[in-house]
């Protein structure tokens, strides 16, 4: 087997697409299949990182820090305008890298007058009534929303949490094969969750990402405007409204970077060639926002 | 013998190399399949969990596919190894945990949210709300931000 195996992984190391080939005709039947992955790695490895954080996983983990989040500040109530956010994030998210997370993207408008935004892995985006009352249209809406998809199509939130967390939960599970876990086990996992989602609330309520992660989220936020044919210059036209908000020193203020400096690092924004301006947008956004 | 066993495999490697396909499985819930590589193209069809399509090859970011165009952040070429959860231990992938419904899954998160006093109810009713492609393209191409051959 070795001796074949050899000449199929060399002869074959070339062609991206191919993973495994059925052999057992050519090599009379010494050979039913060569797995060229397995063979390259010699072993399945169990997983790491959080980069081996599943889909389903990262969409449990955002419920539980949406599920803190809403603790924290109260969902506003108000139909019209929650379907209207919901829209226009779908359609940045659209056009995101991400198009598609677990159970798709969803927004909740909060009713605090704190000048914030946030999002939870999986799709779970918050704006305050606070950070609305500073948006004068729809396409700087559409910037502000975009740049939280960006969290989440970077996977922000997943990067914050500690490894030894997912380990730990990780461990559990290579030691399980049957389909529930027994109460021992679900024990071990909750406490693995419960760090999980701490590590990410802190970061997104309290401390705040990085500066790059902030940057980098700028960036996409204007490429998914742009590629949604909203005015990915209006990004900037609201972070010129924020520097300049005299109020409240928490929330956004404390967890992000000086609006100034990510206006800098954003540089110049040229909207797409299918750009149109549009009255309709004007309309809309007046109608929704009523705060 | 031998010379011809491995020009055989040659020529199949070229073969392949030429014609990329490969098996994409879903790891989404539910994912539209396009008309076009485009994500304002209409949609065809559905895409579900754990579906497997063959993939023609990438194009703009989409998978061609026999049945549509499907986003490639929607989906895996990695080999998915089960088909139930009872086959989940050891060395299963992050693909296979998702498929399987394992790890941290609802079972972890009712543990949690009997430990935490925290609002999952809210975190439903946002799940809840969501705007159908329809309602979406009609929104888009109210609002002028339809490019050019979209959604037709």
């Amino acid at each position: 087997m070795n001796r074949l195996a050899l000449p199929l992984v060399l002869l074959f190391s070339g062609c991206a697409g191919l993973k495994s080939l059925d052999v057992s005709s050519m090599s009379g039947g010494r050979l039913q299949s060569v797995d060229f992955a397995k063979v390259a790695k010699g072993v399945n490895q169990l997983r790491k990182g959080f980069a081996d954080i599943s889909e389903s996983e990262e969409h449990f983990i955002g419920r539980a820090v949406a599920a803190q989040v809403l603790t924290r500040y109260r969902p506003l109530n108000d139909p019209g305008l929650n379907a209207y956010a919901q829209k226009v994030a779908q359609a940045v998210a659209l056009a995101s890298d991400r198009p598609a997370t677990f159970k798709g993207y969803h927004v909740q408008i909060l009713d605090t007058s704190e000048v914030n935004a946030f999002a939870a892995p999986g799709g779970f985006l918050f704006v305050t009534k606070g950070l609305l009352q500073l948006v004068k249209s729809e396409d700087e809406l559409a910037g502000v929303l975009a740049h939280e998809v960006a969290h989440v199509a970077k996977k922000h939130g997943l990067k914050t949490i500690q490894t030894s967390r997912l380990t730990s939960a990780f461990t559990t599970l290579g030691s399980e094969a049957a389909k529930s876990y027994t109460p021992q086990q679900v024990s071990q996992l909750t406490t693995a969750f419960e760090g999980a989602v701490e590590d990410v609330v802190n970061k997104l309520v309290v401390n705040g990402y990085s500066r790059d992660k902030e940057y980098e989220a700028d960036e996409f936020a204007a490429q998914y405007a742009k590629a949604a044919n909203y005015d990915p210059g209006a990004l900037k036209t609201f972070l010129a409204r924020l520097d300049k908000f005299q109020g409240d020193s928490g929330g956004m203020f404390k967890t992000h970077p000086p609006a100034a400096k990510r206006e800098v690092e954003l540089g110049t924004q040229s909207p797409s060639s299918a750009y149109k301006r549009s009255s309709e947008r004007g309309r809309r956004f007046s109608a929704a926002v009523q705060l | 013998m031998k010379f011809r066993f491995l020009l055989v495999l040659a020529a199949l490697a070229l073969t392949a190399a030429a014609a990329y396909s490969s098996t994409i499985t879903v790891l989404v819930q539910e994912t539209a399949l396009r008309k076009r590589a485009q994500s304002y193209a209409p949609s065809v069809g559905t895409a579900r969990l754990g579906q497997k399509f063959e993939s023609s090859g990438l194009e703009a970011g989409f998978h061609k596919t026999p049945s549509g165009y499907v986003h490639s952040s929607a989906v895996t070429e990695r080999k998915v190894r089960l088909g139930s959860a009872d086959s989940v231990g050891g060395g299963a992938s992050a693909e296979e945990v998702t498929l399987a419904g394992k790890g941290f899954n609802a079972q972890v998160e009712k543990s949690y949210g009997d430990k935490s006093a925290v609002n999952f109810s809210a975190v439903n009713a946002m799940e809840r709300r969501t705007a159908s492609e329809s309602e979406l393209f009609a929104f888009l191409r109210a609002g002028g931000l339809l490019p050019e051959g979209g959604a037709k």
